[in-house]
């Protein structure tokens, strides 16, 4: 049953533009009713770079964009350098056609032709992936005819990916590359599947290898995949082979990692070759990774072992997990919504996990359009999380540095009562509560047992160390001294992705007493 | 005539590693204050934007960008009353004086006629309108750059006094590969003044509009990069009478390039006896603090054979400082950017230097690990790419030293000077220890 969005507690702010349920929410997105536009200032990366994140995770492939050469040298400096720099991956290149005037003029194809032949022979890769830009997407290179033409004349498979800037929201590039990389798997025979009968995918991933010294959250999942027998195929796309994605339709079932995009090539796996499909949220907390564990048993015939594995993992970390948690009941959680798929997850593991009340904070009404997916699960399987956001979140600016959304969290921390309240957020803010931050490199794994363990262990240090006031050096290094209310944005670019939503006060007290220095 | 390195299959494919055009100018226009970005583009071409941002590492309250994030409708149906609200909104939010209307690859090819619309909303916002087409395809960084001074060349006012002397324009710091480049200006800056020489204006790092429209009255300009800048230099003489001085030197990197340097400044300047105090001060304090803590490098680095992959400024630079002041040998030069200028410049210096090793210029990924692989080389300087190369390619040496880098710093350091040029030391020998230290034994082997 939907909340009603006439929930009268906390008081909030004039300043508040929608406070209800999630499914009120989605309602006036659906209808209209809510702007779910983002400003000008408010850009997320495009079709084409969402598009080279997930063919970054297809190892032996060659990225050939077709266009200027800014949109390549973009993509390789954000995902390859990084990737380099967690994994000792080696150089991987992104090339480009590197159009020049003359070519915006006459066309391109020719060139495209040409590159295509050079890559073959420089690089010997098992896929070339031929990604559109705007420039060559509006002066229409038939990219496709291309492509088709010269198939015959290289090794590598040749595939085009329609990815033009302005041809789709964020996460249309997404869903467009694991539509597309269906297309290079193999249908399934009796004797494949019965080679990968133990096995699935885990799908919906993004961009390059894992790191190999961080307890991630893949890691967890093959280990409970392992835990009840079966055998992990392949991640996709996380540093996956051409071959490993020819045979991926013949597992017993796919996992998604991530709901959304999980279900974008689970459901085109299960739609083309019968592929069963495991989608459910996040697996944070233990009630979503035992549905997790669950839907993969289901397929891989497994549930006898899945019932005993997870028996056994609960029984290690219950003395501390229920300690924990019998300090959580009935609290509030104010969950940052900036990413929102995973401000959902929380909120999900928090109100059946831990019984404590959940408001998303700034939960953006532009994920409810982008992130239809989700939020139709998680109201499907009855949550419906308190979704909480203010103007400052729908102004031109940034809107994750906006001093706004700092008061007017402020407003609604005023109405809290301090010793009631847990943040879920980045430690880059300083609300006066006690605050975890679940994406501290140290703070993983976040999924399966060991991560509701590791989440509660962050929530118990968070309430143990309350009575410490935050660093004073710490909020001089964020908001610089006598600036008053500014952007916890300003410090580098490279941070910039990594901060909160909402951020905290500098100088003086403002509004909404819930300051402890 | 050089030693000119050649590639196959490479005419249509290219590995980049330098961005585009509207990166280049991004990097020009984020140097300015009080001024706003109303792009025209889809959504991405933002992130293009906000690099040019994170080189001058400026506080994200001073980034006021907007952008029209255009999707199919607008690129079918047009975009211009998108951007007219935008125009409206932004200059009502953000107040600058100055607003620059950016159209990228999209708004160029599609033909929005954005000098029109800011000619006609003019009247209608506080904020002066400078249109400007930085389609992807104009060019790469270093063309953009060009672009975006050519740009400011137009907020120049004429000066019809006398040159105020002693001052000095500098041009474009930015350009640098050094990831805290605004070292290089403050050490510039500061052996100006050593010399009684005030600097007039920066273009453009932390400058206001009225400070570049003053920028004629200068005496001099001095370009702080070889890869781009000639065409705003030959203008700013042509149309507004200010020479560009030191312009046949290798930037102040190393030893030798610094002291060069500085005489030539200290000649032109009337400060001989400044610049002469300067160079005996500052080649006192490489040398003893080498002595004291580096006296190794001299065994180490002789006859090491070495590549640098790097822009033309820091090739040209670095090359006196290994080969004379480091004694080892320059082997493989690998320049991204590409212009006549560079050339010559850098073929002037090898002769001065009488040595020809391989050159290749505008080098791409595939290149640069090409010509590594085909080289015996003891050590690259280069950028973290180069590094992740050498350690791919079995290169013992790898100065992660340029941009990009994945090294940290957290204090600026000039490479210009004499402490800078301790600075690319300090880095160099910490890399080197790394290479060297054996991974493979353990204390159990003698158990």
């Amino acid at each position: 049953m939907p909340k009603s969005d006439s929930v009268t507690t906390p008081t909030v702010a004039e300043s508040v533009v929608f406070h209800g349920s999630l499914s009120h929410l989605y309602q006036l997105a659906k209808e209209g009713k809510i702007p779910t536009t983002l400003q000008g200032s408010h850009t997320r990366p495009c079709k084409f770079w969402t598009a080279s994140k997930i063919l970054s995770g297809i190892r032996n492939s060659i990225l050939l964009t077709h266009g200027p050469s800014g949109c390549a040298f973009g993509v390789k400096q954000a995902y390859k350098l990084t990737n380099s720099r967690n994994s000792a991956a080696p150089y991987e290149p992104v090339v480009s056609t590197n159009l020049k005037q003359s070519q915006i003029v006459y066309g391109g194809e020719r060139e495209l032709q040409a590159a295509l032949l050079e890559v073959d022979a420089k690089y010997r890769p098992d896929v070339i992936f031929v990604a559109t830009s705007c420039a060559t997407g509006i002066i229409g290179d038939n990219v496709d005819a291309v492509a088709s033409k010269i198939q015959s004349e290289v090794s590598a498979k040749v595939m085009a990916i329609h990815c033009e800037g302005f041809a789709g929201e964020y996460r249309s590039g997404f869903d467009l590359v694991f539509r597309e990389i269906t297309k290079l798997m193999q249908a399934p025979t009796e004797e494949s599947r019965e080679k990968l009968a133990g096995y699935v995918n885990i799908v919906g991933a993004k961009m390059g290898p894992e790191r190999t010294e961080v307890d991630t959250d893949v890691k967890e999942l093959v280990r409970l995949i392992e835990g009840i027998g079966g055998k992990v195929h392949s991640v996709i796309a996380g540093n996956c082979s051409l071959e490993e994605l020819q045979r991926a339709p013949s597992v017993a079932v796919n996992c998604a990692l991530c709901l959304d995009l999980g279900y974008a090539i689970g459901s085109a796996m299960r739609d083309a070759f019968g592929t069963p499909l495991n989608s459910t949220i996040l697996p944070y907390g233990i009630a979503a990774t035992e549905r997790w564990i669950m839907g993969a048993a289901k397929y891989l015939g497994k549930t006898a072992e899945a019932e005993a594995l997870m028996r056994r993992e609960y029984e290690s970390i219950k003395d501390e997990y229920e300690l924990v948690k019998s300090h959580l009941v009935g609290k509030t959680a104010i969950v940052e919504g900036h990413d929102a798929i995973k401000s959902l997850s929380i909120a999900h593991m928090l109100e059946r996990d831990f019984k404590m009340r959940a408001i998303v904070y700034n939960f953006h009404p532009w994920s409810a359009e982008a992130r239809e997916t989700s939020i139709d699960y998680l109201l499907e399987t009855g949550l419906d999380p308190e979704i909480l956001i203010t103007k400052g979140t729908l102004a031109l600016g940034k809107y994750e540095s906006m001093q706004q959304t700092e008061a007017e969290l402020l407003e609604l921390l005023g109405s809290l009562n301090p010793m009631e309240t847990v943040y879920f957020g980045s430690s880059l803010s300083f609300p006066n509560i006690p605050l975890v931050d679940l994406n501290a490199i140290l703070n993983r794994p976040r999924f399966g047992y060991l991560g509701a363990l590791k989440v509660a262990k962050c929530i118990k240090t968070s309430l143990d160390y309350a009575f410490r006031p935050r660093s004073a050096m710490s909020k001089r290094i964020v908001f610089p001294k006598n600036s008053g209310l500014v952007s916890v944005q300003s410090l580098t670019g490279k941070l910039a992705h990594d901060m909160p939503d909402c951020t905290m006060y500098a100088g003086q007290r403002r509004k909404g007493q819930c300051s402890m220095n | 005539m050089l030693n000119e390195l050649i590639f196959q299959d490479c005419t249509s494919s290219h590995d980049p590693v330098v961005g585009c055009a509207l990166e280049g100018v991004s990097n020009i226009i984020a140097g300015i204050r009080d001024i706003s970005i109303v792009l025209h583009s889809p959504q991405g071409c933002a992130s293009t934007v906000a690099l040019g941002y994170d080189n001058h590492e400026t506080d994200f309250t001073q980034r006021k960008v907007a952008c029209t994030r255009l999707f199919e409708t607008d690129i079918i149906m047009g975009a211009t009353d998108k951007l007219r609200d935008l125009i409206l909104k932004a200059d009502a939010t953000y107040k600058t004086k100055v607003m620059f209307v950016v159209g990228t690859c999209s708004a160029d090819i599609i033909g929005e006629d954005i000098e029109g619309l800011c000619r006609s909303m003019q009247s209608k916002v506080g904020a002066r309108l400078i249109p400007m087409h930085s389609g992807g395809f104009r060019g790469d960084l270093y063309a953009g750059m060009d672009l975006g001074l050519s740009t400011l060349l137009s907020f120049v006012q004429p000066w019809d006094g006398p040159k105020l002397p002693r001052t000095v324009n500098l041009i474009a710091p930015q350009a640098s590969l050094n990831p805290t480049w605004w070292a290089d200006l403050k050490w510039t800056k500061s052996v100006l003044s050593a010399m009684g020489v005030k600097t007039h204006c920066v273009f453009p790092s932390d400058v206001s509009i009225e400070e570049i429209s003053k920028a004629s009255a200068a005496s001099a300009n001095i370009l702080l990069t070889h890869d781009m800048g000639y065409t705003f230099m030959r203008e700013m003489e042509a149309k507004h009478g200010v020479p560009t001085i030191l312009h046949d030197l290798p930037l102040p990197i190393g030893l030798k390039n610094t002291s060069n340097w500085l005489r030539a400044l200290g000649e032109y300047f009337d400060a001989s006896a400044v610049a002469e105090e300067l160079i005996e001060s500052g080649e006192t304090l490489v040398t003893n603090t080498l002595r004291r803590r580096g006296l190794m490098i001299i065994p180490r680095y002789r006859n090491a054979k070495v590549a640098i992959s790097a822009d033309a400024s820091m090739t040209i630079g670095l090359l006196r400082m290994l080969f004379e002041d480091l004694e080892m040998i320059p082997d493989l030069l690998l320049v991204r950017s590409n212009s006549k200028q560079a050339r010559e410049k850098l073929e002037t210096e090898l002769k001065r230097l009488g040595i020809s090793p391989r050159v290749a210029f505008g080098i791409d990924g595939f290149k640069i690990k090409h010509a590594l692989a085909a080289s015996d080389l003891d050590a690259v300087f280069g950028s973290a790419w180069e590094k992740y190369l050498a350690e791919e390619l079995g290169t013992k040496v790898a100065c992660d030293l340029l941009q990009p880098t994945n090294r940290t710093f957290y204090r600026d350091s000039a490479y210009f000077g004499y402490e800078g040029m301790i600075n690319m030391l300090e880095i160099l020998a910490n890399d080197w220890e790394a290479a060297f230290r054996s991974k493979a034994i353990r204390w159990e082997q003698y158990q």
